[in-house]
């Protein structure tokens, strides 16, 4: 008898793909409601993959290293120093990885012959990647602790739901930062 | 216990959490702009395929989780010495199994709630059938792919000394979105192909 079976397999991920599912296609949704404006506005299109991509994997890091913190018992009350380091590191990772998202988009941009200015460009960047990280880490901290507390192992929980969290939040973090700066 | 302490200060640095996870982040950044400029070629497809937009950070989302532990349950099955070689290793096949039937059964779900939620929302959408086709096309040759290069690193780095662990999951990070966005752009273009010949 194998380990692993095709059966066992798929009752352990159909649930949570589905959750994650539903979400996306949610995310999917604004896409298609904003379609016009990514028409018209191209290089958005660029930057929305990498950029929930950022969103995502920051969030994900934070929440695989807090789930690790709670097994080895290292989270005392919520402001301890592990939780903050932690905090303060993704933000760090986020926040050089948007820059060089901004910039590797502009080249991107420019090779495709699409017409943008780097100024405008790094400006929606940065106000996007700001809205993502505080709505996802924020919600990665508080999935984190609540699993935590009821007894679910956070890593099963966390990671699937923040990487389709951060599809919403990013997408729509685009959307308002277009919104505000052009 | 002086080396404890060594250990945790690391563990828990600022400077040390930045510098491990940063390089690979970036990597993966830019694995994300090549999605983003293949999404950019496909605008033509976007306009002529309503709700196909719907489907793309689903399709990416679902490659992303099944690939990912599909990586993580064959780093696990080698540490274990479930895989031991790769011609009729039942450990593999129910593995590659799973995450394909897995895909194919998620991307038909996919393609049937996009078409729903669209028209629920009182947008457009091209049919059901067709944004079915385009997520099992997409879905299940991109799991393919995907399945192939996670069974092949995984073997390979733990032939050379590497922890599999270390190494699969990162790559399919990296590689997942770019191949599976160049899936969804050839499912749009085989679609609008067909329908100029029965047209």
């Amino acid at each position: 008898m194998a380990y692993y079976t095709v059966t066992g397999i798929m009752k352990r991920g159909i649930p949570v793909l589905l959750v994650a599912a539903i979400i996306s296609i949610t995310a999917g949704q604004l896409l298609h409601a904003g379609q016009d404006l990514l028409i018209a506005f191209p290089v958005l299109l660029i930057l929305i993959p990498p950029l929930i991509k950022v969103g995502g994997d920051t969030g994900s890091i934070l929440g695989a290293r807090l789930s690790s913190a709670f097994h080895l018992g290292l989270v005392e009350p919520v402001g301890g120093v592990v939780v903050r380091n932690n905090i303060i590191a993704c933000l760090v990772i986020g926040g050089v990885s948007c820059v060089v998202l901004s910039v590797a988009v502009w080249a991107a941009a420019i090779l495709l012959g699409i017409g943008v200015v780097y100024g405008l460009l790094l400006k929606i960047t940065l106000i996007a990647g700001c809205i993502e990280m505080a709505v996802v880490f924020a919600a990665t901290i508080g999935i984190a602790f609540v699993s935590h507390r009821h007894g679910l192992d956070p890593d099963d929980v966390v990671i699937p739901l923040i990487t389709a969290i951060g599809d919403i939040v990013g997408i729509m973090a685009v959307f308002v930062a277009a919104w505000v700066v052009v | 216990m002086p080396e404890r302490d060594d250990y945790l200060d690391r563990y828990t640095s600022v400077k040390s959490i930045v510098g491990e996870a940063l390089p690979f982040e970036l990597v993966c950044t830019i694995g994300g702009v090549f999605a983003g400029i293949i999404l950019v070629k496909m605008i033509d497809a976007i306009e002529m395929i309503p709700g196909l937009l719907v489907l793309v950070p689903a399709i990416l989302g679902m490659r992303g989780n099944i690939s990912c532990t599909l990586g993580s349950r064959l780093g696990s099955a080698i540490h274990l010495g479930l895989i031991s070689r790769i011609e009729r290793n039942p450990e593999l096949i129910n593995n590659v199994a799973g995450s394909l039937t897995l895909s194919l059964i998620m991307s038909v779900v996919l393609g049937i709630l996009a078409h729903l939620f669209t028209v629920a929302l009182g947008m457009q959408s091209v049919g059901v059938v067709v944004l079915v086709s385009i997520a099992v096309f997409a879905g299940v040759s991109s799991g393919l792919i995907l399945a192939v290069i996670a069974v092949v690193i995984t073997i390979g780095a733990f032939r050379h000394g590497i922890d599999p662990d270390n190494v699969t999951t990162p790559a399919l990070g990296t590689l997942g979105d770019v191949i599976t966005m160049l899936m969804v752009f050839c499912a749009a273009k085989a679609v609008i192909w067909i329908w100029h010949i029965t047209l």
